[in-house]
């Protein structure tokens, strides 16, 4: 059997649903850094989904949609502080998602003072929440997509001695993962590094972490395991 | 319900956090999804809390979604099945000798599928499981509508659970040939 072979046998019993549970939260997370098996994934769920037709719908409980809100959360926050960033974890609504699933959904609503700053017709703060799991943020990156400025903020990333944590960004048109350098500093970083890609490809793309041998990956390609990884989403007035 | 279209814009005001547009996204789909989870999780306590997870997600996720790639109500569902399936793999299985009710899915309950799939992509669907054979393509439709497990195929049908995994990957393999691409 060729690997294309069981990549798609994989993906279509991902989608059919008849994995067991130790296989399904495999590709769960392979399908996290595995372009091919995505893209192999979205496919089945597109030949599939006439299927869902299948069942007959029912009515949710009244109250459903309120409990919704309240878990994702917004509209409490004030704008008290018109320069401190809020974040808010929902943690409780994480602590129950499925961890792989899951895990490129950023965990975080960042709520910024609207009086420091006014509304813009479109988003160009974006933020995602780099994490290994739900509920374990590790870095907080932001961009402005005006400027290209990447901003990388620690959470709760523990430095591992002899070793470097190298941010790279990921993107099904620029090929290979492209290093956005080290991020080892234990302060927020801010660099013009994102100036040579376009703002689809910014928007669009994963952002992940790997540990590296000191001072970076030697050959200029990720070489160590993915830590941490996230996406951008904008940041919520 | 409203058109693919509509939600697709729909979304597009979710992504940029408009709590209006996702109230109206709520109304247009959630019986669907909501019956999707219940079909596989046959528990309303466990399936109430897997909509909640469900439409957070979709708050979430709405600047993922990509209208060249699937439609919004496909993708919505997606989320849906393999947030319902997570939770149905998350707990042990369920024992057919303890719950034989629960999880024995009378053939009565799978109505004649070229009925139920429309459109352009349900009639291929329809014709392609069609050209299955009929055990093989129940056993797609029970997998896919109810979430049971090949453990659980195996025990329906009476066969080894290797047997019920190369007929599923030889029925998929077909299925694709067959809608080709």
């Amino acid at each position: 059997m060729t690997d294309e072979d069981d990549i798609e046998a994989l993906a279509g019993e991902y989608v059919l649903g008849t994995l067991d549970r130790e296989e399904r939260m495999a590709v769960s997370a392979r399908r996290l850094r595995e372009p091919a098996l995505e893209a192999a994934i979205i496919e089945w769920e597109r030949r599939l989904a006439p299927l869902s037709e299948v069942g007959a719908a029912a009515i949710p409980p009244a109250d459903a949609f309120q409990k919704i809100e309240a878990r994702i959360g917004i509209g409490s926050f004030s704008a008290n502080s018109g320069t401190v960033i809020q974040l808010r974890r929902s943690v409780a609504v994480w602590r129950t998602a499925a961890l792989f699933a899951s895990a490129i959904a950023a965990s975080l609503v960042v709520a910024i003072g609207i009086g420091k700053f006014p509304p813009t017709p479109k988003q160009q703060n974006l933020v995602a929440v780099l994490q290994r799991d739900a509920g374990s943020p590790a870095f907080l990156v932001t961009v402005n997509i005006e400027d290209r400025v990447l901003t990388v903020q620690p959470v709760d990333a523990k430095p591992e001695p002899g070793k470097s944590y190298e941010l790279w960004i990921i993107q099904d048109t620029l090929g290979a993962p492209k290093s956005l350098g080290v991020i080892d500093q234990p302060k927020t970083i801010a660099r013009p590094t994102l100036a040579a890609y376009e703002p689809d490809v910014i928007e669009s793309a994963k952002y992940a972490v790997t540990l590296e041998p000191e001072g970076g990956s030697p050959s200029g390609k990720p070489t160590g395991p993915v830590v941490f990884a996230g996406k951008l989403m904008p940041m919520t007035r | 319900m409203a058109s693919a279209e509509n939600i697709s814009v729909l979304l597009q005001r979710v992504a940029r956090r408009d709590r209006a547009a996702f109230a109206e996204v709520y109304r247009a789909t959630s019986a669907k999804l909501y019956g999707i989870i219940l079909r596989i999780l046959r528990r309303r306590d466990i399936a109430d809390e897997v909509l909640q997870e469900v439409y957070v997600k979709i708050w979430e996720r709405a600047a993922d979604f990509d209208s060249r790639l699937a439609s919004p109500i496909s993708w919505m569902c997606a989320i849906a099945r393999n947030r319902a399936l997570d939770e149905l793999r998350r707990k042990r299985p369920v024992s057919l000798e303890d719950h034989p009710e629960i999880r024995d899915i009378p053939s009565n309950d799978i109505p004649a599928l070229e009925q139920v799939l429309r459109g352009e992509d349900g009639k291929r669907l329809a014709d392609c499981l069609a050209g299955l054979e009929a055990k093989r393509r129940e056993m797609i439709v029970l997998a896919y509508c109810d979430g049971l497990t090949r453990e659980e195929l195996a025990a329906k049908y009476g066969q080894p659970l290797n047997t019920i995994k190369t007929w599923l990957r030889r029925s998929l393999a077909q299925l694709k040939g067959c809608l080709g691409s």
